[in-house]
């Protein structure tokens, strides 16, 4: 129950939503964890920035690009074809996403980068489809690549006046992709998800091979497997080794009440060439 | 069966209702949302209270400065827990410890100068709405001197350790014993002995509804009217009566229909007698709901277990030696010390082991208390023996199940007096085993786990047998193996029955309105059932220990017998037939001999109240009956051992579990599961059936992935479903559930409980299919939970 007063704001553009912005707000998008961390009197804010009118739904191609807006939910991912075609890897991230219809219909993209959780789906899905922020301050915008926006747990390079108001991806039409992820049960959070995308040999850019772990360190961490082929294939146990490798020289490795880091350090090599695995076995353009 | 278990059951009527899977009668309210939990209710003039709670496991209150909160916006006042003990008194304790020779301290609704855990009521403030409180409660300034904690065992047992209670010397609230201390002479004999233990993590119930109370002092006249969630109405106005120190006939208790219970809900909460304070005190009704977060502070079942088992060659085991320590958390005037008690008391569970000997230790350190919880410690015995049992056809090569049936109390021994002092009253545990392996097709399941092993996949088979004592009384405590019913019919035909029992939700209600429909000759649809109200029902204990159908319905069913002979002098009068010849049936009183005579018994009902001198004068008039029902196999003088037999009844299931375990990732699969499950005679078999699979379900959650877990300072870390991570629909398989039915020699009904089912035998059997799957990789656990982290850790260590 929320016992702090607070102003509630619902701007009709970005631009008006990046004016409000001071460093005592909070933005939100769907509220999944805004809502409940005001009922457990962990953040008092005294103002919250509700975005959900501002414009900053849709999912839209421009040219090579796709951009889906912050604002947009779970299910809008699921329900575009556009996404199903271009981005097959974020539809699959959507279906998997704990909590049922409640959070598919309510919860956000944008709010699930922004919020930058090692417990998420979202950021490491988006970092390893080479994805980029679009930021909105009121000094105006700027777009950060994904795989530096994110910082630490539960931070990124947002600054206190900033929004996110979209991402724009290059199609992963042409790539093979996979996705798996380790939950203790269906309402746990992932204790470590993985993101793998494989470019084929004839592809423009040649073999490439990658998977994004999330839950292991404070931010997404890419792990580049193209040492790991062999006759174009993927050797598992030296994809294993390779992803050990990295995750061993993590700096701050991520734990929590539900897994320890030791116990994450042990199966990120496990779940990350399961996502491998399942790139290496389906179609170009398949999702995952 | 003995002469006084024949006398004991009256002449079973031809069953139209009972033992039909009736749905519940008021099942559309509960679908809908109709239902009116406590949260739901609402009087004029209500105000709302927040608890303000220690944020220390151990500590010192130096200073509590109020006047910040009580100027803030909506506040009704401020209560201090100096303030309370002035104007209330401790809280009575359901169970007291000192009965037993052990060690209590006061309990109070706020703490006073010493907090001794996280979590704590210190303060409450009442407000206008529920935001106002919080907000309020914020603004208390508390000054504590923090002083050390013990939060586990070994630092409680230290030498050194710090005290909970520094007036009691030590940390122990009480200790003591069960069974021959003979252990090392008949191992001395055995050809073998080994060693085990076993650790258990702290787990809570998580109802659906958390805890709410509502209480309306009325200055007038002077009495209260308490709504709550509360399993037990009319011990809960005992207790509101002594702490408030008012009469007792000055107190109504209600409780309204529940969403779940678990033993989370016996009287004994801080918060039950605040609520009475605070209205009476501040001249307003006052409501407090119980947040998700402060519900996980409840929970309990911590505990170390080490055994030792002198067994033969043939797997037959000749003594048992437990040691158990029980981490109960801070005292608490609730039931939870009790199930370590209870725990020690079940063992040797229902195995023919006369030489069992249990040495119990129960130990305070600075955490929340224990409350009471399904199956309140029977488990311990439980698991315990399970793991023996898997452990000895280990070591002699023999399938665990052919060790449970060389150690089963055989079906001819009963009633079966345990080394502990119960006396077991009845059961098929053999037939129970075979039914139980033959569902899940143990034998092809073995085969192919073999294939699987080859395959590199890791199988484990489980087997649980559970054996529950259940209906205990208690001496000097409301604990009772006895509870009362009225069955009233009026004028017009219609049945309303009062009882003392309650339900949490699992439908007596229903099975009381089907043992009324059978004896009186109503449809169940015509019987009202009351419940949960000290003004309207007689008296009884609510729902606890497994009895409320057992005893309640035992209730019912004899004064529905009253009723039922009534009916049918008055009818004799009227169709002018002998008595013994009347059927009460499908709403008519019918002449057995002659169909063509009949009447309604809407007719018989009004004729038995305007016409009674002229059909049945014998019969003292007005169809209303009050009886209680009370337990006959009941012993609190001890025997010529010193031994006591407070419990009645004793259900029993086995369950088996088929579980894969990823051997790259810790993760525990249930991949099958069954449980054939024997509580005698079956009232409502949807009833018992949903008991059971909740059980069950409650159980593996326990084994596999629940946790409360506490930082290194004694605060909470679990408090949300997101870090305590109970066991969804889509987690499970669809459990098949078989029965099998060795009626009750004692109760009138034939009837067992089955309240507290399921849990056990899961756990169990979830420990033993995990180490099956371990022990090819020669990996092993003794821990719960079976988490994943500790199985990947075992498999890892095995590997180097």
């Amino acid at each position: 129950m929320i016992s702090a007063s607070f102003r509630y704001e619902t701007p009709s553009s970005a631009a008006e939503a990046a004016g409000l912005l001071n460093a005592g707000a909070q933005v939100m998008g769907g509220g999944t964890w805004v809502v409940p961390a005001l009922n457990h009197g962990v953040r008092q804010p005294k103002v919250i920035i509700d975005l959900r009118r501002a414009g900053l739904g849709g999912i839209e191609r421009d040219g090579d690009t796709v951009r889906v807006g912050a604002t947009c939910t779970y299910a809008d991912v699921l329900t575009s074809s556009l996404v199903a075609t271009e981005l097959p890897l974020l539809k699959t991230m959507a279906l998997g996403v704990t909590g049922g219809r409640q959070i598919l219909n309510q919860g956000t993209i944008g709010g699930s980068v922004a919020a930058a959780r090692p417990s998420s789906d979202a950021p490491a899905v988006v970092v390893a489809l080479g994805g980029r922020v679009v930021v909105l301050g009121p000094d105006g915008g700027r777009i950060v690549d994904a795989d530096t926006f994110f910082v630490g747990p539960e931070r990124t390079v947002l600054g206190s006046n900033e929004i996110v108001v979209a991402l724009e991806f290059s199609s992963a039409r042409g790539l093979h992709v996979g996705y798996s992820k380790l939950k203790h049960g269906a309402s746990s959070w992932p204790i470590v998800t993985a993101a793998a995308v494989l470019r084929d040999a004839d592809a423009a850019g040649g073999p490439a091979v990658a998977v994004t772990l999330g839950g292991i360190a404070g931010a997404p961490l890419s792990v580049d497997l193209g040492d790991c082929l062999v006759d174009g294939q993927v050797e598992e146990n030296r994809a294993r080794t390779a992803i050990a490798e990295q995750v061993d020289l993590i700096e701050a490795p991520w734990s929590d009440v539900i897994a320890s880091a030791e116990y994450r350090r042990a199966v990120a090599p496990v779940v990350g060439v399961r996502a491998v695995r399942m790139a290496a076995g389906s179609t170009a353009g398949d999702p995952a | 069966m003995s002469l006084e278990a024949d006398l004991a059951r009256p002449a079973q009527p031809a069953s139209a209702y009972v033992g039909d899977r009736q749905r519940k009668h008021n099942g559309n309210s509960f679908l809908t949302g109709e239902v009116m939990y406590t949260a739901d209710l609402t009087l004029p003039n209500l105000a709302h209270v927040a608890i303000l709670r220690s944020p220390h496991a151990h500590a010192h209150v130096r200073r509590m400065d109020t006047r910040a909160a009580e100027s803030m916006p909506g506040v009704v006042g401020v209560l201090t827990g100096a303030q309370a003990a002035a104007i209330s008194d401790p809280i009575p304790f359901l169970l007291d410890p000192a009965g037993l020779g052990g060690k209590n301290a006061p309990v109070r609704c706020l703490a006073g100068d010493e907090v001794v855990y996280a979590g704590q009521p210190v303060a409450a403030v009442l407000a206008d709405t529920p935001a106002d409180a919080a907000a309020a409660a914020r603004a208390i300034d508390v000054d504590y001197e923090v002083l050390p904690a013990v939060l586990d065992i070994k630092t409680a047992l230290a030498a050194d350790a710090a005290l909970v209670y520094p007036d009691w010397g030590d940390n122990v609230m009480l200790a003591g014993a069960f069974g021959p201390d003979d252990f090392e002479t008949q191992a001395a004999t055995a050809d073998h002995v080994l060693e085990g233990e076993l650790r258990i993590q702290r787990s809570t119930p998580s109802p659906m509804e958390t805890r709410a109370y509502i209480a309306d002092w009325d200055q007038r006249r002077s009495a209260l009217t308490w709504y709550g969630t509360t399993q037990n109405p009319h011990p809960q106005r005992f207790v509101l009566a002594k702490a408030l120190r008012i009469p007792e006939h000055s107190i109504r208790v209600i409780a309204p229909p529940a969403g779940g219970a678990f033993g989370l809900k016996m009287h004994g909460h801080p918060e039950e007698t605040l609520v009475a304070v605070l209205s009476r005190q501040f001249g307003r009704p006052v409501k407090w709901v119980e947040s998700r977060a402060e519900c996980l502070l409840q929970g309990g079942r911590e505990q170390l277990q080490r055994f030792r088992v002198a067994y033969d060659n043939d797997g037959r085991v000749r003594a048992f030696y437990d040691e158990f320590t029980a981490d109960h958390g801070a005292m608490a005037a609730g039931a939870g010390w009790g199930m370590a008690f209870v725990g020690a008391n079940s063992f040797p569970s229902g195995y023919d082991i006369q030489h069992c000997r249990v040495e119990y230790k129960i130990v305070v350190t600075n955490k929340p208390p224990s409350v009471g919880m399904k199956p309140f410690g029977k488990d311990s015995a439980v698991v315990v023996l399970e793991r023996a049992m898997d452990l000895v056809a280990e070591a002699t090569g023999l399938d665990p199940a052919e060790v449970r049936r060389r150690n089963f109390v055989a079906a001819d021994l009963f009633p079966y007096t345990a080394a502990s002092g119960m006396v077991l009253d009845s059961g098929s545990y053999h037939s129970v085993l075979e039914n139980a392996l033959t569902m899940i097709d143990y034998d092809r399941r073995r085969t192919d786990q073999q294939v699987a092993r080859l395959a590199g996949r890791a199988i484990g088979i489980g087997i649980g047998f559970e054996m529950l004592a259940e209906g205990a009384d208690v001496p000097a405590s409301f604990v009772t193996a006895y509870d009362s019913a009225t069955v009233r019919v009026d004028p017009s035909g219609h049945v309303t029955v009062l009882t003392g029992a309650t339900s949490p939700g699992g439908g007596n209600d229903t099975a009381f309105a089907q043992i009324v429909a059978d004896r009186v000759g109503v449809g169940p649809a015509d019987v009202e059932v009351v419940q949960g109200d000290t003004a309207l029902c007689p008296y009884g204990t609510g729902n606890l220990s497994s009895r409320g159908l057992v005893v309640g319905g035992g209730a019912v069913a004899l004064a529905a017998d009253d009723i039922g002979e009534k009916l049918r002098a008055i009818a004799a009068g009227m169709l002018q037939v002998g008595r013994g010849e009347i059927e009460l049936r499908d709403g008519f009183a019918t002449a057995s001999g002659d169909p063509s005579k009949a009447l309604p018994l809407a007719v018989v009902a009004n004729a038995a109240y305007t016409l009674g001198y002229v059909f049945a004068p014998d019969i003292e008039p007005a169809l209303e009956s009050t009886r209680a029902f009370k337990m006959p196999n009941v012993r609190q003088v001890p025997d010529d051992q010193g031994r006591y037999s407070m419990y009645t009844t004793f259900s029993n299931a086995v369950y088996v579990s088929v579980i894969e375990l990823c051997t790259e990732t810790g993760v525990v699969e249930v991949i099958d599961h069954a449980i054939v499950h024997d509580c005698g005679t079956q009232v409502n078999p949807l009833f018992v059936e949903g008991q059971v699979r909740g059980g069950v379900v409650m159980g593996i959650g326990a084994a596999i992935g629940e946790t409360i877990v506490y930082d290194s300072t004694g605060h909470l870390s679990s408090d949300s479903f997101k870090q305590y991570l109970l066991r969804r629909a889509i987690d499970l398989p669809s459990l098949a559930v078989g029965h099998e039915v060795t009626p009750s020699p004692f109760s009138n009904l034939g009837a067992k409980g089955v309240g507290e089912s399921g849990y056990a035998a899961a756990e169990a059997s979830l420990m033993g299919a995990v180490n099956d799957a371990l022990n090819p990789l020669g990996a092993r656990v003794d821990d719960f939970p079976l988490s994943a982290e500790r199985l990947l850790r075992s498999i890892q260590a095995a590997r180097s």
